[in-house]
């Protein structure tokens, strides 16, 4: 009897049974995929921890003294003896401008001085000469009055010989003057040489310390003109990095902080060094804060000038408050807070932020004690009156 | 025009008095049968002969109240069915309460079981479906094609599809049963069984049979036949060398 | 009584369903198609309700930033923050560019909205409004968030112009309105990448410069370097995002910045219609018709095969008919088939349109009242198809069964 139900029944209950597959194949897709689907979530607990904010900026490899060596008068340039990556010491001739003829002049002033130097001994010649005259003169002047006290000779003889002495002294007291203008020449021509020479002196282009040459800018023959540089040479244990931080997320920088230092040609190793000081001048249009950071210790092979680096400054760590993932924080409706699931219920509760770290870690001031658990990842923007569904992972993340 | 009351005497059976049908009207018309009488009393069994063109076909139509006659009067069992230009209204609850058809091809539903194929009728009238199925039962068995009960139409031999179309024909027991060729596509020996049905059924259910043929095998059989020739009929005792 | 409907279908149960699963996968080809046109609605949409602003300020007289290109310097929010009503506002640039994912086979290059803002943390205009994976930015340079449509993953290093960044999170449906995904950058890096071009060319602008007399003045040592380095920098953005306090109204918070500002501000109402309007109308336009035809030629086709289904049975109608089957009995086993075969079409349609929706490039975007109006128009077709048949059948002449 069973048999004979099946039997009859038999195709009517496989299409009932097909039919029913579709209605639930149908029912499963509204459900799953529909707007009646539960939104995936993922879920993290608020826990209480003590962040450590840290700043993060670029910047790039400076000297911290570039000495841009060149004339102080357009010239010509005559020889460079050094080239980029030279090592000099202080004092090193490391090119010269064309003197022109600046060497001539010289020159030409030296046998001016020696002509002056001739001169004064030729003076002093003349000195002699004068002073053997007046002494001649004077000489005779007492004989003759001598001999007019004994009226040998006539007064008009003791008065021409009186006068021979005077002529005498004033032709004394003119080579003495003559002399003392022959030694003003001397010094004169003197002045004039070292100052000469010390123009010429210029012309020599020396390293003020002991370096690095970083550039070479002019070669020979090249005009150059007042305060162009010929040859820049830097210290290359003073090396510093020049960096910038965003305005907004300066806050709490100083000096004396340690700084993690990634240059990009160390690859992945970062670098310990400190911040040195805070500019005074910020860029107000870039509103970046400009600072230096110096190496704890300079790398083996000093990195080149110029070349790029990231920094990051680690502030100490604050007070302890319940801390979420950056990624729970949102703005429903203007006011910022976070999705929290108690159970099955979700709602949103404002909440006010604090300072983040560069992990993605957010304090939270107020709004949450600890404990509770928050939406940090979901499938879609969520609604009061999603339903949710807590998975471990909402998508894959194969490469 | 009004029913007319005085019906006759018999309570089955059909009598045809003065039929006459006329297709179409004007020059075009066509007299397909001129004055047709017959008379079959219930558990009779008669043959209806004729050439082709002979108005068979047309006859047939009308007692199965397909179309209207243009004249004459059909009564079957106590009803009136037709009178004088007046014809019953519900064509269709005639069809299925008061005639059975069987037809040259058994023109059995080819998606309904063999049960339900005969049960049909009943349970589209409203007949509990197993009270209907019971009846298809009995009338399978007395055909002697229970065995094939839920079969497909399409796995049946022929002579079992045209039992079972019989028993179709037969389920609402009516009083009249109007079977057209039915022994056309049979060899002689299945036949002579299908007449050894049809009047076994005459017999038990008291059933008027009319079968419409030229079959010189079963021709014999019948104890009157009526000819039918250029829309008239005529009575002749058959041999009735009946069926055993 | 006997459901000949029922008996018909589970007698030739096989080529039914084929049938329905022909229609259905007709009538899925059709939800598709309206799913990728509300898609394309949807990315528009995705675009001004992700960027989370109420406002969009850009330079005058243009319909910027999404529309039309929009340059404006980069301290004009600063003068936007002071004025009444506004709660925040931040610069954004926009880029489409090529990105590059660097990985261990060779790095795949893909088309992307480069998106630049400033690393303000949660809430902020311009940040992505949630996440899927991972964190928003936090430094100021070469970190980004990427959708996850651009294939990256978490921690994978990507290459934007000449830098390489990291990615640190990952969103979803943040496209730009052509249906690239958009990779969020820091700002000062992306106003780098807009404006910075390759070394090469670079250079040849370095000598440009140096072969202009009047920038390379030889008494005037420094000059040229200083001109150089101005022409390396890029001092502009592309927009300013404002969101507006609590309750202000935004055309009020507008009007003074178009006033006095000289800026054109669009509110977000103004920026969807500008998008809806002129970005996408013409493919909208262009699938909408599509779309139409589309559904016509569905109708037409699943009214003939039910038709055609139907003259199929004619002979056992006539034997109905003729055995004294009522009108009405054989006019509902046709329209229970009719309607049994468009459900199924349906459900087989609704299936496969969301199996394969998500592989599509671009967002397709199944809406539930597209599905409802679907099924209404599928059982109207259907009821609507079976009646031809309907009159069809009912005419048959029972006397057809009668042979001769």
């Amino acid at each position: 009897m069973n048999n004979n139900l099946l039997a009859r029944h038999g195709r009517s209950l496989s299409i009932v049974a097909v039919f029913l597959l579709m209605l639930g194949l149908l029912a499963w897709v509204a459900l799953r995929a529909g707007p009646l689907a539960p939104v995936p979530v993922r879920l993290a607990t608020v826990q209480i921890q003590a962040i450590s904010p840290g700043l993060f900026g670029i910047g790039a490899v400076e000297a911290q003294y570039t000495h841009k060596i060149g004339p102080v008068a357009a010239g010509r340039v005559q020889r460079v003896d050094v080239q980029a990556g030279d090592t000099v010491r202080a004092g090193q001739l490391l090119g010269e401008m064309d003197p022109v003829d600046l060497d001539e002049r010289l020159g030409a002033l030296e046998a001016g001085r020696k002509r002056a130097e001739a001169n004064l001994l030729a003076v002093r010649s003349q000195l002699l000469e004068a002073e053997a005259r007046a002494t001649f003169a004077q000489t005779q002047a007492k004989r003759y009055d001598q001999l007019l006290l004994a009226q040998a000779v006539s007064t008009e003889a003791a008065d021409a010989k009186r006068q021979e002495l005077q002529i005498a002294q004033a032709a004394l007291a003119a080579v003495r003057a003559n002399l003392d203008a022959s030694r003003q020449d001397v010094l004169r021509a003197d002045a004039d040489r070292d100052a000469l020479v010390r123009q010429r002196s210029h012309l020599r282009l020396v390293s003020p310390v002991n370096g690095l040459v970083t550039r070479r800018n002019a070669d020979r023959g090249t005009t150059v003109v007042a305060g162009q540089a010929v040859v820049e040479v830097v210290e290359p244990a003073g090396l510093w990095i020049n960096v910038r931080f965003d305005q907004q997320r300066a806050r709490g920088l100083r000096a004396k902080l340690p700084a993690r230092i990634m240059l990009r040609s160390h690859g992945d190793t970062p670098l310990a060094g400190k911040v040195l000081r805070i500019e005074p001048h910020a860029d107000a249009v870039t509103e970046e804060v400009l600072a230096k950071v110096t190496f704890d210790q300079l790398p083996q092979v000093p990195p080149p000038i110029g070349e790029l680096v990231e920094i990051t400054v680690t502030l100490g760590a604050l007070k302890a408050t319940p801390v979420v993932p950056n990624a729970s924080v949102q703005r429903v409706d203007g006011r910022l807070g976070v999705w929290l699931v108690d159970a099955t219920d979700l709602r949103f509760a404002p909440v006010r932020i604090g300072a983040s770290d560069l992990d993605g870690r957010v304090q939270i001031l107020e709004g949450l004690s600890g404990g509770e658990q928050v939406v940090v990842h979901s499938f879609k923007a969520l609604t009061a009156n999603s339903r949710i569904a807590v998975v471990d992972r909402i998508v894959d993340q194969a490469p | 025009m009004d029913k007319p009351v005085h019906a006759g005497s018999q309570d089955r059976g059909i009598r045809i008095e003065g039929l006459r049908k006329v297709y179409g009207h004007g020059d075009t018309a066509v007299e397909a049968l001129k004055d047709v009488n017959m008379v079959v009393a219930p558990g009779e069994v008669v043959g209806l002969v004729g050439p082709s063109g002979s108005g068979k076909s047309t006859l047939l139509k009308c007692l199965g109240a397909v179309i209207e006659p243009t004249s004459g009067r059909m009564i079957l069992g106590r009803d009136v069915i037709y009178h004088q230009r007046w014809m019953i209204s519900d064509l269709r609850a005639l069809r299925r309460d008061k005639i059975g058809f069987v037809f040259q091809a058994p023109y059995l539903i080819p998606f309904l079981d063999v049960t339900d194929n005969v049960a049909l009728l009943p349970m589209l009238a409203g007949v509990p479906n197993a009270h209907a199925r019971k009846r298809a039962v009995e009338l399978l068995t007395a055909l002697d094609v229970q065995h094939r009960a839920r079969a497909m139409p399409s796995q049946l031999s022929g002579g079992e599809q045209q039992r079972v179309s019989i028993a179709r024909g037969l389920v609402n027991r009516p009083p009249v049963i109007l079977a057209d060729e039915p022994t056309a596509p049979l060899d002689s020996g299945r036949a002579l069984a299908v007449i050894r049905i049809l009047n076994q059924m005459a017999r038990q259910f008291d059933t008027a049979i009319i079968v419409v043929t030229h079959d010189e095998k079963i021709i014999p059989t019948f104890k009157r036949i009526y000819h039918i020739r250029d829309g008239v009929t005529h009575d002749e005792p058959g041999e009735g060398r009946g069926i055993d | 009584m006997i459901s000949l409907a029922g008996r018909d279908i589970a007698h030739a149960w096989g080529k039914f369903v084929l049938t329905g699963i022909g229609l259905g996968l007709l009538i899925g080809v059709t939800l598709t198609m309206a799913g990728v046109y509300r898609g394309m609605v949807d990315d528009a949409k995705a675009l001004l309700d992700n960027s989370g602003a109420d406002l969009w300020v850009v330079q005058q007289d243009t319909q910027g930033p999404y529309a039309e290109a929009s340059s404006l310097s980069d301290d004009t929010y600063r003068s936007i923050l002071g004025m009444a009503g506004v709660a925040r506002a931040a610069n954004v640039t926009y880029l489409t560019m090529q990105v590059s994912g660097l990985g261990n086979d060779k790095p795949r290059e893909i088309r992307a909205m480069v998106v630049g803002i400033t690393p303000d943390g949660a809430g902020h205009p311009g940040q992505p409004a949630y996440l899927v994976a991972g964190r928003q930015l936090t430094r100021s340079h070469y970190e980004a968030v990427a959708d996850i449509a651009t294939g990256f993953a978490l921690g994978q290093q990507i290459r934007i112009r000449r830098n390489d960044y990291t990615v640190v999170g990952l969103t979803r449906r943040m496209v730009s309105s052509g249906g690239d995904p958009m990779v969020f950058i820091p700002i000062k890096d992306a106003q780098q990448a807009q404006f910075l071009k390759d070394n090469d060319a670079i250079l040849r602008q370095r000598e440009r410069t140096a072969q202009n007399p009047l920038l390379n003045r030889p008494g005037v040592p420094g000059l040229l370097d200083a001109v150089i380095a101005s022409q390396s920098s890029n001092n502009s953005v592309n927009a300013v995002l404002v969101q507006i306090d609590a309750g202000a109204d935004p055309q009020s918070v507008a009007e003074p910045i178009r006033r006095w500002k000289r800026l054109s501000v669009y509110t977000r109402e103004q920026m969807h219609g500008i998008l809806i309007e002129k970005l996408i109308a013409t493919a909208a336009r262009q699938i909408a018709m599509f779309l139409v035809i589309l559904a016509v030629v569905s109708a037409a086709i699943v009214a003939f095969i039910i038709y055609t289904l139907t003259l199929g049975k004619i002979r056992e109608i006539a034997v109905l008919k003729l055995i004294g089957t009522r009108n009405r009995t054989i006019a509902s086993m046709i329209l229970q088939q009719a309607v049994a075969l468009g459900l199924i079409g349906f459900i087989v349609g609704k299936v496969s349109a969301t199996f394969w929706a998500p592989i599509f490039p671009k967002y397709v975007l199944l809406e539930t009242g597209d599905a409802l109006r679907g099924f209404v128009a599928v059982v109207i077709i259907c009821v609507l198809a079976s009646i031809l048949a309907i009159r069809a059948a009912l005419k048959v002449d029972p006397a057809e069964a009668i042979g001769g």
